[in-house]
């Protein structure tokens, strides 16, 4: 039996009885109820219509890219474009996707069945939604970074909203990190026998609680440099470009830890469904966690060595300790190979869908993550990696190859609990490949595009030897990506009415391959 | 190239260290997919691994450190000199010195007869030249594909980066890096490389032929 195999550091099993709980919720109940899966749910198509926003930007701006001279958006649409795409795939899709699978999981695992602090959960998730229509509504055309003082002298009168925006998305997800923080000390466990995803989510609330303050601090100071009511970042009057890096920096590093960790819990959470088995050390996992939260903050200045600003013996400290964070990821790495490894993987296992997307995330957590290793170096970084099409492949392959994707094993995963019924085998199946084959192209293509010195942020480029084709390339690759992404939200909405109903347990381990194809639909 | 720091540089090492554990991190994870044979990993086996890329955090530390402070003695032998345009003795000499000034949109390049173009720094092939790059508005990036070199400067300072000019004539791409406002696509300029025996000056050739 699947269930008795999580041992008691891995607390309760990930289980539900299947029932058709998005048919037979009310509106009111979806917008306002406290109960864990209405919140989490609520967060996770929230999160699936960002989803297909952003990439409907990515998109759009996809095509002006793909061939060289051609003139479609025009500068400051394409950078609005670039600005949403970014801000909404990573503040409206991203960390907020894991976050609310990590609510649906946390209460299950660690026996409490109720999210603690759900008023919590609910502001931060109406406070973002403030946000997005902010964005919306005032279009910021200054990238996710906002630097200043580039990002209040756009000459958009409404640019002020786009400030305000960042301080409530830091508000949303402080709230959201003392949510994980308060869930994960929940339930009755000894520390040595804390489940993972406890672990997990306790080490990066915390970051998130840590983290979202210099960015609050950002957001304001921006809206009331903007307004000339401060002058914290405007050299012009007096403020300074450096204090606005080093405290951007110290929310932009830990940033992109906020989806990474809970995307790791997941991982250590459903893993061990699948396989039958425990996870191959709990120890290395603990360790990795810790390092990694303690590794977040120190590091941000890295984003910003080409500038005097970091320099001399600093520099080299920042160097050695980007070096060294990526020791925390590779125990995770390893342990997952290392589990994966120990005993024959169930038939049933090969053939979930949620089960293959987990195993493609870790393809791409190490094609994207081991590479990194040069951008670290500041050497390297000086040359050809530093604000070149280099940065773009390594985010996509660590936020969409790993992250995103470990979002959608998530939500595969609780499809059938949700649902009461199983989602279509072959439509996930398409959706997997153009995935996977999108991916690959795009995020290869964006890196042989960096090393050629191509930059970022530019809406046309010149027909220079090896630029144009990579950039034809990312386009075929984003659009087999949204081919994919259309299978996806076809099949979430017809298998919700029509699929077959889904057994009492969903998700059995199986090593016999005929009982595998009763068990999991064939394909 | 002398001043290179990364793709035929001293990192190229590096770069084939790193791309050899990508391959060898996805082969294993293919293995423990598909292999008939099953393994479980001791704890040592983790911890010998995990000290093989301390090791590497280590040796990458050193190396890009002794790469970039090789890059970087030369403009500490110029701001050695008291002030203007150094000229240098030796290995550390500047062929050429040139001001270049950064702003919305577009880069601004003075030369040491105070010659000033709004889009071409002209330099003689295999010159060494020094770039003071200053910013007047914003952040700005400051790339020379050609030279393999980055530099960013934030408005509150003066910054500098030195090159050896490509040994082919030619026109070679300057870009900015750093997203600097909507005009950030527009920002670039040309390294005009002129042969070794013209007069670096904007009208090149002609300077030399009509004096």
């Amino acid at each position: 039996m699947a269930h008795e195999t999580n041992t008691e550091r891995m607390g309760n099993p990930a289980h539900w009885v299947p029932e058709n709980l998005v048919g037979n919720m009310t509106l009111k109940e979806l917008l306002f109820s406290n109960d864990y899966r209405h919140i989490a749910l609520k967060g996770i198509f929230t999160s699936i219509i960002m989803l297909a926003l952003g990439g409907f930007f990515a998109l759009v701006f996809r095509v002006e890219l793909a061939v060289p001279d051609v003139q479609m958006l025009g500068a400051k649409v394409y950078m609005t474009l670039m600005t949403l795409h970014g801000m909404v795939m990573v503040f409206g899709f991203l960390i907020p996707m894991v976050v609310s699978i990590c609510y649906y999981l946390l209460p299950r695992v660690m026996g409490t069945n109720k999210l603690l602090w759900a008023g919590a959960a609910q502001w931060s998730y109406w406070i973002l939604i403030v946000a997005a229509v902010l964005l919306v509504i005032g279009r910021p055309d200054f990238t996710w970074t906002a630097y200043a003082p580039m990002s209040f002298r756009t000459g958009n009168p409404l640019i002020w909203m786009g400030h305000l925006a960042i301080f409530l998305v830091a508000v949303s997800e402080f709230l959201a990190g003392a949510v994980l923080v308060r869930n994960a000390l929940s339930g009755n466990f000894k520390w040595k026998s804390k489940p993972l995803i406890a672990w997990a989510t306790g080490t990066v609330g915390l970051l998130f609680m840590a983290s979202t303050l210099p960015l609050g601090f950002i957001g304001l100071g921006l809206l009331g440099d903007g307004l000339e009511l401060t002058a914290f970042f405007d050299p012009s009057r007096g403020g300074s470009v450096k204090f606005f890096l080093y405290v951007f920096w110290t929310y932009g590093h830990p940033a992109v830890y906020l989806p990474f960790v809970p995307a790791i819990a997941i991982i250590y959470t459903i893993m061990p469904r699948f396989l039958g088995f425990p996870m191959w050390s709990y120890w290395s996992g603990v360790v990795a966690f810790i390092l990694l939260a303690v590794g977040a903050m120190p590091i941000g200045p890295h984003h910003f060595q080409p500038l005097y600003t970091v320099s001399g013996g600093y520099e080299r400290f920042v160097q050695f300790l980007t070096l060294l964070v990526f020791i925390p990821s590779v125990l995770h790495v390893f342990n997952w190979i290392a589990t994966l490894f120990m005993k024959p993987i169930p038939a049933s296992a090969r053939r979930a869908i949620p089960f293959k997307f987990m195993v493609m995330s870790i393809a791409f957590i190490v094609y994207g993550g081991a590479t990194a290793f040069l951008n670290a170096q500041i050497a390297t970084d000086s040359d050809f990696i530093h604000n070149t099409y280099w940065i773009p492949a390594h985010f996509h392959a660590m936020f969409f190859g790993f992250v995103g994707q470990m979002a959608i094993a998530g939500f595969y995963y609780l499809y059938p609990y949700f649902t009461g019924r199983m989602f279509h085998q072959g439509m996930a199946n398409a959706h997997f490949w153009l995935w996977q084959v999108g991916l690959f192209i795009k995020i290869t293509a964006m890196g042989v595009a960096g090393y050629n010195y191509f930059p970022r942020w530019v809406y046309d480029y010149l027909d220079l030897p090896g630029w144009a084709i990579p950039q034809m390339f990312i386009t075929i690759g984003g659009f087999l990506v949204g081919l994919g992404f259309l299978f996806f939200a076809f099949n979430l909405a017809w298998s919700a009415r029509y699929g077959k109903p889904s057994d009492e347990d969903p998700w059995p381990v199986e090593h016999d391959e005929k009982a595998a194809s009763a068990a999991v639909p064939a394909e | 190239m002398e001043n290179a720091l990364g793709i035929s540089g001293p990192q190229a090492i590096l770069m084939a260290i790193t791309a050899s554990f990508t391959v060898l991190g996805l082969v294993m994870l293919l293995a423990a997919l598909f292999m008939g044979r099953r393994w479980k990993p001791s704890y040592a086996f983790e911890f010998g691994f995990i000290a093989v890329m301390v090791g590497l955090v280590f040796y990458a530390d050193w190396s890009s450190n002794n790469t970039y402070t090789a890059y970087q003695e030369n403009l500490n032998a110029e701001e050695k000199s008291l002030s203007g345009n150094y000229v240098g003795e030796g290995e550390d000499a500047f062929d050429r010195v040139i001001t270049v000034i950064a702003f919305q949109w577009g880069f601004a390049f003075i030369n040491e007869k105070d010659e000033i173009s709004r889009n071409a720094a002209v330099v003689q092939a295999g010159d060494k030249v020094l770039f003071k790059i200053v910013s007047n508005d914003v952040i700005h990036g400051f790339n020379i594909p050609v030279a393999q070199i980055t530099a960013e400067i934030d408005p509150d300072e003066k910054r500098e980066m030195w090159i050896r000019a490509p040994d082919e004539p030619g026109k070679y791409l300057i870009q900015c890096v750093n997203y600097c406002g909507v005009g950030h696509a527009q920002m670039k300029a040309w390294l005009v490389v002129t042969d070794a025996g013209d007069t670096a000056s904007l009208q090149g050739g002609e300077t030399t032929n009509g004096a």
